[in-house]
């Protein structure tokens, strides 16, 4: 077991964040801390807000208000200057690995390339390192044999580890994971997962949005169920699962187990 | 009956004439693809000051005949003391012409690159412009390399408007031969002969381009 120190400083504090698209107010009041070492697992019915509070952190969306701290710096710093901001953005995005519902792999690279292709050109690695790094994360996932496959050869759950080993070769202290396995046929689906779990084990700060409820049962350390933009409960997997509050999680625990 | 004495003897002159056209769709090409570049980029930002002008150039220049355009490059320039002479102003309005259709191609290729690739490049820290050329440009590449193709083919047919300037391509050499020999129907088809040349070798050299970019989609 990990050791998780209640009284840890927060790797990520997420303070009153809203976002809004037009007049649809998708998330409208979400406070969280994640703690180093974490694993955050968010549920909820689609169009909760779920999606887009991962992409608010790293700022893939533009929060319409609130604060979100990576450690002791706010992401979305209004206060600076456009190429400053950007620049700012770039140097935050290296630290928060994401991971998509549809991988997303760069088609016209090879395996290896997609995976050394960060740590080359944004943190200017020499080749030999980014290289060795690469093929070792490959080796993780179990995919070193196909590093010189492209994507396109792959299948869906391959291309998804893969995807995860890209996110990791910038050694990112936090991970997003966006329905990773949502697009997946579900013979695929438990590779990743267990890919996900062993990065838990070692230690990742990880907030994974899923709808597969064994994961979040087995490796979450925490549970927050989302619904109309804000949470509606905050608990440990074995309370969420087996004893939920607020009726509307029982409501959706019960649709989506039975 | 065709006057094959009149076709082997002129022949070499018009192949003459066809180097100069040659030329000019070389430096016309190579020009309308940076003027084409820098218009899709321009058009896609979010820059008013980048985006407009290049809105504007591109609606200028579709809306207006080829001819027209090289006319006010190499008749009305000068009025206002820009002087290029037949070789320049036939250059610069090719390449311009064929630089906003070029742009629009690019435009769309750029656009039809799914914006996951995007999201996945920004999310690795990568900035704008290394997303654009490193991960968005490639790709956008194999799209449009076979309507970039159907343009600089048309380009290379539309350099006979340059023969209105002067400029004594493969079309003014057909023409001034004619003058005197009395021949048109040899010295036109020599002419049509050499433009396909020109342009049947252009489609070969960018299909095997096209097959160059395609080697990873070929391998699935």
């Amino acid at each position: 077991m990990k050791e998780k120190n209640k009284h840890t400083k927060p790797i990520l504090t997420i303070t009153n964040l809203k976002k809004d698209f037009g007049d649809l107010s998708v998330l409208k009041d979400v406070s969280l801390n994640v703690l180093p070492s974490e694993v955050l697992v968010i549920i909820g019915p689609s169009g909760s807000g779920k999606s887009t509070l991962l992409r608010c952190v790293n700022h893939l969306e533009n929060p319409s208000g609130g604060e979100i701290y990576l450690e002791d710096e706010l992401i979305n710093d209004e206060t600076k200057s456009k190429a400053a901001f950007q620049r700012h953005l770039n140097r935050l995005r290296c630290k928060v690995g994401m991971v998509f519902q549809q991988f997303n792999l760069f088609p016209h690279m090879t395996v290896l390339e997609n995976v050394m292709e960060a740590p080359l050109h944004v943190l200017k690695q020499n080749k030999e390192d980014a290289q060795n790094k690469a093929v070792a994360l490959l080796e993780k996932v179990g995919l070193q044999e196909k590093q010189n496959a492209y994507p396109s050869m792959l299948s869906g759950g391959q291309q998804q580890r893969v995807a995860i080993a890209r996110a990791l070769a910038m050694e990112p202290k936090v991970m997003l994971f966006d329905e990773v396995t949502s697009a997946l046929d579900p013979e695929l689906v438990g590779d990743v997962l267990r890919v996900m779990e062993n990065l838990a084990k070692e230690g990742m700060t990880m907030l994974v949005v899923t709808h597969e409820m064994g994961f979040a049962e087995k490796v979450g350390d925490r549970v927050i169920f989302m619904a109309d933009g804000i949470v509606v409960e905050d608990a440990s997997p074995k309370d969420m699962f087996t004893n939920p509050k607020e009726p509307r999680t029982r409501q959706f625990l019960a649709e989506i187990l039975k | 009956m065709l006057d094959w004495n009149i076709i082997v003897h002129y022949f070499p002159f018009l192949v003459q004439g066809a180097v100069l056209t040659l030329k000019i769709s070389i430096l016309s090409l190579i020009l309308g693809l940076i003027f084409g570049l820098g218009a899709a980029l321009c058009k896609l930002s979010d820059n008013p000051i980048l985006r407009w002008p290049a809105v504007f150039y591109i609606w200028l220049i579709r809306s207006t005949p080829l001819l027209v355009q090289l006319f006010i490059i190499y008749f009305g320039f000068p009025q206002m003391g820009i002087d290029l002479g037949p070789f320049l102003s036939g250059v610069l309005g090719l390449s311009l012409n064929v630089g906003a259709y070029n742009a629009e191609t690019i435009r769309g290729g750029i656009i039809s690159v799914p914006w996951g690739q995007t999201e996945a490049a920004r999310s690795l820290g990568m900035s704008s412009g290394l997303c654009m050329r490193r991960i968005i440009l490639p790709q956008a590449l194999r799209i449009i390399i076979p309507p970039l193709g159907n343009n600089f083919v048309i380009l290379i047919k539309d350099t006979s408007l340059v023969s209105t300037i002067t400029l004594v391509e493969l079309t003014l050499t057909a023409q001034r031969l004619i003058g005197s020999t009395y021949k048109p129907f040899e010295m036109y088809l020599m002419a049509a002969v050499l433009y396909a040349v020109l342009t049947s070798s252009a489609s070969l050299l960018l299909g095997v381009l096209e097959k160059y970019t395609r080697k990873e989609v070929r391998a699935s």
